[in-house]
């Protein structure tokens, strides 16, 4: 599903990612763990080109997204994001929020695209806020609505760039238990986060990123109670002492 | 001879106003309708990703901020037509006038609300595959244009004012027939007095408008 081969990007004097390879499988869950500084939501940012990437090569769906003749619009679609910020349209009713897209890019006409938002908003238990406003509703609902927003493309793989840092505690759990939800469905997640509890439960997958490369990579079990390379186990350490 | 205030004069002197107060109206709305869409291109173009579109729209906005409306107004109404052969009329050259003028600052409002509005706003916008200029359109332009809105009534109210410098190339506009009068009763106290008067009635509408807009943008969001 993606390809990531001999990434590099260097923003200015300061390299971010010096060389990563990563590859993800359909139907796959992985997480990007590691520290903050570390390069790991740049290489989130790059698999849909929302970063430039300076060298290497990303495939995803069969398409190299450097390439010009791809049409990187399309590509989005297919790789749908969710962000730390949650970034809704503070200027959209929820509903809107999640129709926009498939009205303005997938051509949807109107109601199949209402009907297309109720369904997805029922699926993150938001149903009954769909013609509220963003900045009605608490961090925890409108990251739930941002997941809702990119499953309206009909995505192929979705990528959270670390969908609950800036939730307050009480909230992360319902975000975690959407995105548990779209796991056992089968989406293909890439996930950048801190949540090591769910990288452990969910993830088929944990790559540990320092430094610009990956530093450790295998399934949660092994990574995390036999962790072999130093800089994780530091790392480790650090996260559970919290 | 003491000076006597009439106040009588300036009651009297508002309805012969009227044929310039429609001129001054009319250059206004024209001038504020083409400095909009003038301002808003110029203000895109300079935040444009391409150097050579920035540097025109820098070009355009500081030649007009860096001089004077009245020599913009003599220079085009008097300076234009000698190299290119065509006379143009007193209130064309107004409406022209004013919309270049106003569309040198409105850019400058443009850009700064369109950059103030948060990049994640146009990310998440790109992320659900919509161009660009749909990104713009459909995300970042709703919200600048609120942010706007307090600068724009501003510019609205300076762009008003400022239509009284076109008396200077024969636009029967308020200030020349204020003046027109005065020319014949000599009663130069009342008569500008009406007409600041009937200015600042416009200012204030336009204030008072400004404001009715922004609270209604204001009920749906933050």
């Amino acid at each position: 599903m993606i390809h990531i081969r001999s990434l590099h990007k260097r923003f200015g004097d300061l390299e971010v990612l010096k060389g990563v390879d990563l590859h993800v499988k359909a139907g796959e869950v992985v997480c990007i763990i590691g520290p903050s500084g570390s390069g790991k939501s740049t290489v989130l940012r790059c698999i849909n080109r929302l970063e430039e990437p300076s060298s290497g090569s990303i495939i995803v769906d069969g398409h190299d997204i450097m390439a010009r003749q791809t049409n990187i619009n399309m590509i989005r679609t297919e790789a749908g994001m969710v962000f730390q910020q949650f970034n809704l349209f503070p200027h959209m009713k929820v509903l809107a929020n999640v129709t926009l897209g498939p009205i303005k890019v997938r051509k949807m006409a109107k109601d199949e695209a209402v009907a297309l938002g109720l369904s997805l908003l029922q699926k993150v238990g938001l149903a009954n806020k769909a013609n509220n406003y963003p900045q009605q509703l608490s961090g925890g609902q409108k990251q739930r609505v941002a997941i809702a927003r990119a499953l309206a493309l009909q995505p192929k793989v979705i990528l959270f760039d670390e969908p609950t840092s800036a939730l307050d505690p009480e909230l992360v759990g319902e975000v975690l238990a959407v995105m548990r939800q779209l796991a056992q469905e089968g989406m293909t997640m890439v996930v950048v986060t801190h949540e090591m509890g769910f990288a452990r439960d969910v993830a088929d997958r944990v790559i540990f990123i320092d430094d610009g490369k990956i530093q450790e990579e295998g399934p949660p079990r092994e990574l995390f109670n036999n962790p072999k390379n130093s800089r994780l186990r530091n790392f480790l350490r650090a996260v559970t002492a919290a | 001879m003491a000076f006597q205030f009439e106040p009588a004069i300036v009651l009297e002197t508002i309805p012969m106003l009227m044929r310039g107060l429609k001129l001054t109206v009319e250059i206004t709305v024209g001038g504020l309708f083409f400095g909009f869409f003038l301002g808003s291109g110029a203000g895109l173009m300079k935040i444009s990703r391409n150097g050579l579109v920035r540097l025109l729209a820098g070009s355009y906005i500081e030649s007009i901020r860096g001089t004077p409306m009245l020599v913009q107004a003599m220079f085009l109404y008097y300076g234009v037509p000698l190299a290119i052969g065509i006379r143009i009329a007193p209130i064309t050259a107004g409406i022209i006038i004013i919309a270049v003028n106003s569309g040198a600052y409105i850019a400058e409002i443009v850009r700064g609300a369109v950059q103030s509005i948060n990049p994640g706003q146009m990310e998440a916008g790109r992320s659900i595959g919509l161009t660009h200029t749909q990104a713009m359109f459909f995300v970042v332009w709703p919200q600048a244009l609120k942010r706007m809105i307090p600068p724009l009534g501003n510019q609205f109210i300076i762009s008003l004012k400022d239509t009284s410098l076109l008396m200077v190339i024969g636009v029967g506009e308020l200030m020349r027939t204020g003046q027109e009068i005065t020319a014949v009763n000599f009663r130069a106290f009342e008569v500008y007095m009406a007409v600041g008067l009937v200015y600042l009635a416009m200012t204030m509408t336009i204030a008072k408008l400004m404001k009715m807009v922004e609270k209604r943008l204001s009920v749906s969001q933050r």
